[in-house]
């Protein structure tokens, strides 16, 4: 009997627990079991089929699914209409860069492309043995219908799924898999099926990120990423601000610029899309959702939000007085009461609905965190506000109530989530950086763990919404780039949730399941007793080509775990900033690591106390001397490079050269000076924080 | 006051809805490195949101410029488009009338039931004005050379004379004295600083920053820079250029943008932040006087107009004009026997500067504005344009008052 905090998202899939995948030290699907019920076994192998592939999603969805069904010998069919421009090979200078050409010829000569005439299919499909049908044609209801009834004629055991991001299944007829742009590389699909099929748990196995959403007009995605589309538009229409300075507020407040994506993906789509989906959940929900002027003429007209290049904007704007706080009503009000209405149909996992912003919308982060933050009181008048400057929007789909149950482990536990058998848990964290929700949600669980009289924990991905950990969201950093104290207050903050890994548990145990594990998160793993990964996961510590000092204690940490004559690879570490497999730094960096599920029992073994033959490092807590002065390097590729190495070098010669009860305080210092430095102003996050922050 | 005419009894200017840019001199400002219209038309929109108007109420676009600007072919529509709203409209011209004629022209657009609500955009760059090729049969180039401001300022072809000419000549016509006119201009710069340390400019001028290529700052547009300090001495001292003529007497070539509505009596209460006010077109004239005799034609315009609409100078609340020589007011004085400090008492061309396209649509701008902080009355204003005209117009604020 498992019992978890709140539902891991991963049941949604219909995958079990992650406790379950470390009990039977194996994952739940296999992907070649999943190969052959989708596409029969290999002496019968079929393919997929993807029509209209060589639109922005066809053509990117086919490089992504060729370039991992390719070694399970399915191919991929590629159906247009005869004369489309070519979309697929515009995509294989990027499958080169991605893959080396080897590999993306590989990819290519995997898909096979055909054309039809929109009535007919081809007869060489028939020896091709279509088992499923990626629809990618036109936003159109007809067509759509009429080209599943077309494939089912022909192929009536065909399963088929829709990219749409505007119609129900229950509209279509067939099933949803609404991929996020940018199409080649983004991992989620936003699935619509009445149980988790075997297609969705194959897409799982592959590594990509499908998330069950409910049967509604427009997806979460949609109903977030057009709806702030429209937020800006509101505001566009009440104050002339021009369509790119707001996009810089948004961008500001929220993350994402939603003229300039629309303007990226092809204005000309990408505005048929934003004001269909709102169009339909106008019709449905009323004006909340309702297309503004300018979206009808843009969509008819397919021209770009930004002005051309000729007419780069010469009159600045601001907001000044309280014009913030109308700018915020009119954006974050109109979010916040579209984000009611998702959680109260009950939209999807509330974990899903905050992640597929961030993961799909450039939300630095999610919509339900920010909602939080506020709290209920913050949020509903926020809408309110709302509604006094576009009162049409107060008079439905407004659902203030759904803001009332905000200390529910739903609404806390939206990236970490805690399960346990009674003996031992599992701590998940479904965000690929560490920002102050995981800080929070992570001291949530382990407080929830320890309550639960559980002494033995393993701390590891989601296997579902984050599939690696880069470390530290910089984002974090931006008020410790002029406020020291601020600097100081997360960096130790944040070590002290990592050393309650260590402290307050007989038996921790990091496992790194994703394909990389970075900076902070590498930082909070090696606070755990134990740390395993898979052999072929990367780890590194890249703070010094931000640069930044790392403040999680990396400067110190691993030392005290080290034998000494590993000192020198841990500097190399930290001061060059490459990574290395996990399967070289065993003995010095991890514990133990090896394939997948020989890492996986492995755990178990540990946290169970069966035969794992792993000796617990224990940590040196008094001063450590001999730490290397110097290490071999190439040379510095900047002047911000090489102060960076000195202050890390520093901070690893005074932190180690107090006692463990010290050295918390003294590298927390060390990253807060350093974040205020001209140096580090200069770098990635200054640089990313003038950018994004001075509007 | 007495019972007037209108013009355009259905045109209305709302209150409130109006801006400018500060006028900075002649190579003094980021506005010497921009596209005029791109600016003029992304300052209106901003002008426009900053006075609570939403772009989509224009249905109409007259814009008015007189130096040639990059993509100029494509007039009203492009600016429109830089503006931020696809509306149609045209191009006007009328070399330093051009403010006060686009103004005119929008309300017979609203007279005429075109359209409810017609945008007045004016603007130019005299900084870096393009340099044109013309073919000429008769020079032994067979080609001419035109830089567009300066040599036709130093040259009207009709009479052979510089602006500049004019301005002397008149003064001798009308036996004008160096010492008044070197008087009346400190007197206009003491007028103009007096307007701009009690904050009235901040009520008609928007300052406005503009960015470069990269999106960063380039300028603040946020002074009427070059305009500085005279005394009377050194007002004196100067040398003559022409009769009674110095630079101090004169203005200087600058850059700028102006706009306004126009529109009809309903819509100028919803749109106008005090509807309450009541702006209407009285009437209009030009004249041309004889041959390089321009500072008189304004006189004569005025003289023309209030006979015709029956008004006396003693009916005018505001009296504004576009003085480009200190002489110009000199003899406007003389001739209708008003006296000249109780003109242009919120500063003046003269001392502002002078673009050209937008110098009379914020002398206009400025001109209601003082008109509504007065209680309301007739505003009368006036000036010279190339080619020795002179216009006039009247207009009528009522039930202002602060």
């Amino acid at each position: 009997m498992i019992k978890s905090m709140r539902q891991p998202t991963l049941e949604t899939l219909g995958l079990g627990t992650v406790l379950e995948i470390f009990q039977r030290g194996q994952m739940p699907v296999n992907t070649h079991d999943l190969v052959e019920q989708v596409f029969g076994n290999s002496e019968s192998r079929g393919s997929l089929v993807i029509s209209g592939v060589n639109g922005i999603v066809g053509a990117g969805k086919a490089m992504q699914l060729s370039s991992r069904l390719e070694q399970f010998g399915v191919g991929i069919v590629g159906l247009d209409f005869p004369g489309t421009p070519d979309g697929v090979g515009r995509q294989y200078q990027g499958l080169v860069r991605a893959f080396g050409k080897k590999r993306a010829d590989k990819v290519m000569a995997n898909i096979i492309q055909l054309t039809y005439d929109g009535v007919h299919l081809p007869s060489e499909l028939n020896e091709l043995q279509p088992r499923f049908l990626l629809e990618a044609i036109p936003e159109i209801l007809d067509i759509k219908k009429a080209h599943y009834k077309l494939f089912r004629g022909i192929f009536p055991e065909i399963e088929i799924r829709s990219v749409t991001s505007g119609f129900p299944s229950s509209e279509l007829g067939v099933g949803i898999a609404h991929p996020a742009f940018p199409h080649e590389i983004n991992k989620v699909w936003e699935v619509v099926e009445p149980e988790p099929s075997p297609i969705t748990q194959l897409f799982w196995a592959l590594g990509l990120i499908p998330i069950s959403v409910s049967d509604h007009w427009s997806f979460i995605l949609d109903v977030l990423f057009c709806g702030i589309t429209l937020a800006g538009l509101r505001y566009h229409n009440a104050t002339n601000m021009p369509f790119w300075k707001i996009d810089k507020y948004i961008r500001k407040i929220i993350g994402p610029n939603p003229f300039r994506a629309h303007d990226v993906i092809g204005a000309k789509g990408a505005n048929f899309l934003t004001w269909s989906c709102l169009h339909h959940l106008a019709e449905k929900y009323g004006e909340l959702f309702r297309p503004t002027v300018d979206l009808v003429e843009h969509k008819e007209s397919g021209q770009n939000w930004y002005p051309p290049n000729h007419f780069r904007p010469v009159v600045n704007w601001h907001l000044e007085g309280d014009e913030e706080e109308e700018f915020l009503s009119w954006i974050q009000g109109a979010l916040f009461q579209m984000a009611s209405l998702l959680l109260y149909e009950k939209r999807g996992h509330f974990s899903h609905i905050n992640a597929i912003g961030e993961l799909c919308a450039q939300f630095r982060r999610g919509i339900l965190a920010v909602i939080r933050e506020a709290g209920t009181d913050t949020a509903v008048r926020r809408v309110e506000a709302y509604h006094k400057l576009h009162p049409e929007a107060a008079k439905n789909t407004w659902y203030p109530s759904v803001f009332e149950e905000m200390e529910n482990p739903e609404w806390q536990q939206l990236y970490v989530n805690a399960e346990h058998d009674g003996k031992v848990g599992v701590i998940t964290i479904g965000r690929e950086s560490y920002n102050s929700d995981v800080d929070s949600e992570l001291n949530r669980a382990i407080n929830w763990l320890k309550a639960e009289k559980i002494l033995k924990v393993i701390v590891t991905g989601d296997f579902h919404l984050s599939t690696q950990m880069v470390g530290a969201d910089t984002n974090e950093f931006f008020p410790a780039l002029d406020n020291r104290d601020e600097g100081f207050r997360i960096s130790s903050s944040w070590s002290k949730t990592a050393r309650r890994l260590h402290n307050e548990f007989q038996v921790s145990v990091g496992y790194v399941n994703g394909k990389r594990c970075l900076g902070g998160f590498l930082e909070l793993f090696m606070h755990c007793h134990y740390l395993i990964s898979r052999d072929d996961a990367v780890l590194g510590m890249p703070e010094v080509t931000l640069p930044v000092v790392p403040g999680m204690e990396g400067c110190h940490w691993p030392f005290r775990k080290a034998n000494r004559e590993d000192w020198p690879k841990l500097l190399q570490l930290l001061l060059s900033g490459k990574s290395v497999a996990a399967g070289e730094t065993v003995g010095w960096l991890v514990d133990y690591a090896a394939p997948m599920e020989e890492a996986l029992q492995t755990v178990w073994k540990i946290v169970t106390e069966g035969d794992h033959g792993l000796q617990r490092r224990r940590i040196e807590e008094g001063v450590l001397k001999g730490i290397p002065l110097d290490v071999p390097l190439s040379d510095p590729d900047s002047p911000e490079t090489e102060a960076a190495r000195k202050a890390i070098m520093e901070t690893v010669q005074n932190s180690c050269g107090v006692a463990l009860p010290e050295a918390l305080t003294i590298q927390a210092r060390h990253s807060a000076d350093f974040m205020t430095s001209d140096t580090c102003r200069r770098g990635v996050i200054g640089a990313e924080f003038s950018r994004v922050m001075t509007v | 006051m007495k019972e007037e005419t209108s013009m355009y009894p259905d045109a209305r200017i709302p209150y409130g809805t109006w801006g400018s840019s500060y006028f900075p001199a002649w190579q003094m400002s980021a506005l010497a490195e921009v596209n005029i219209g791109q600016f003029a038309g992304e300052s209106m929109n901003k002008i426009l949101g900053k006075r609570g108007v939403p772009k989509r109420e224009l249905e109409y676009l007259v814009i008015g410029s007189t130096v040639p600007w990059h993509w100029k072919f494509w007039n009203a529509p492009l600016v429109a488009s830089c503006l931020g709203h696809r509306i149609p409209g045209y191009h006007m011209e009328q070399a330093c009338a051009t403010g006060l004629q686009a103004i005119l022209l929008a309300a017979a657009e609203v007279e005429g039931s075109s359209y409810d609500v017609v945008g007045v955009l004016t603007f130019d760059r005299t900084s870096d004005s393009p340099v044109g090729v013309f073919p000429e049969r008769r020079a032994y180039r067979r080609t001419e050379v035109l830089a567009d401001v300066w040599d036709n300022f130093g040259f009207d072809p009709a009479t052979g004379n510089a602006m500049i000419a004019t301005a002397g000549k008149a003064a001798r016509k009308y036996k004008i004295e160096r010492k008044e006119v070197d008087e009346l201009a400190y007197y206009r710069y003491k007028q103009y600083f007096e307007a701009r340390d009690s904050g009235f400019l901040d009520r008609v001028l928007v300052p406005l920053e503009v960015l470069d290529l990269q999106g960063r700052l380039l300028g603040r547009v946020d002074e009427d820079a070059g305009v500085r300090a005279v005394t009377l001495s050194g007002l004196k001292a100067m040398r003559e250029l022409d009769t009674c003529v110095t630079a101090g007497t004169q203005t200087h070539a600058s850059d700028g943008m102006a706009s306004l509505l126009v529109t009809t009596k309903n819509r100028a209460k919803e749109l106008s932040p005090q509807p309450e006010i009541d702006i209407k077109f009285i009437g209009k004239t030009e004249v041309r006087t004889l041959p390089s005799l321009m500072p008189e034609a304004p006189v004569l315009a005025v003289q023309k107009l209030l006979k015709r609409t029956s008004l006396t100078m003693n009916d005018m609340v505001v009296v504004k004009n576009h003085n480009p020589f200190a002489v110009n007011d000199v003899i406007f004085s003389k001739v209708m026997d008003y006296d000249w400090h109780k003109m242009n008492t919120t500063g003046c061309s003269l001392v502002w500067g002078h673009p050209q396209g937008p110098t009379l649509t914020r002398i206009v701008i400025e001109s209601l504005e003082e008109a509504v902080s007065l209680g309301g009355g007739y505003v009368l204003v006036f000036g010279c344009a190339a080619g020795d005209v002179g216009i006039a117009a009247i207009f009528k604020v009522e039930e202002g008052g602060k």
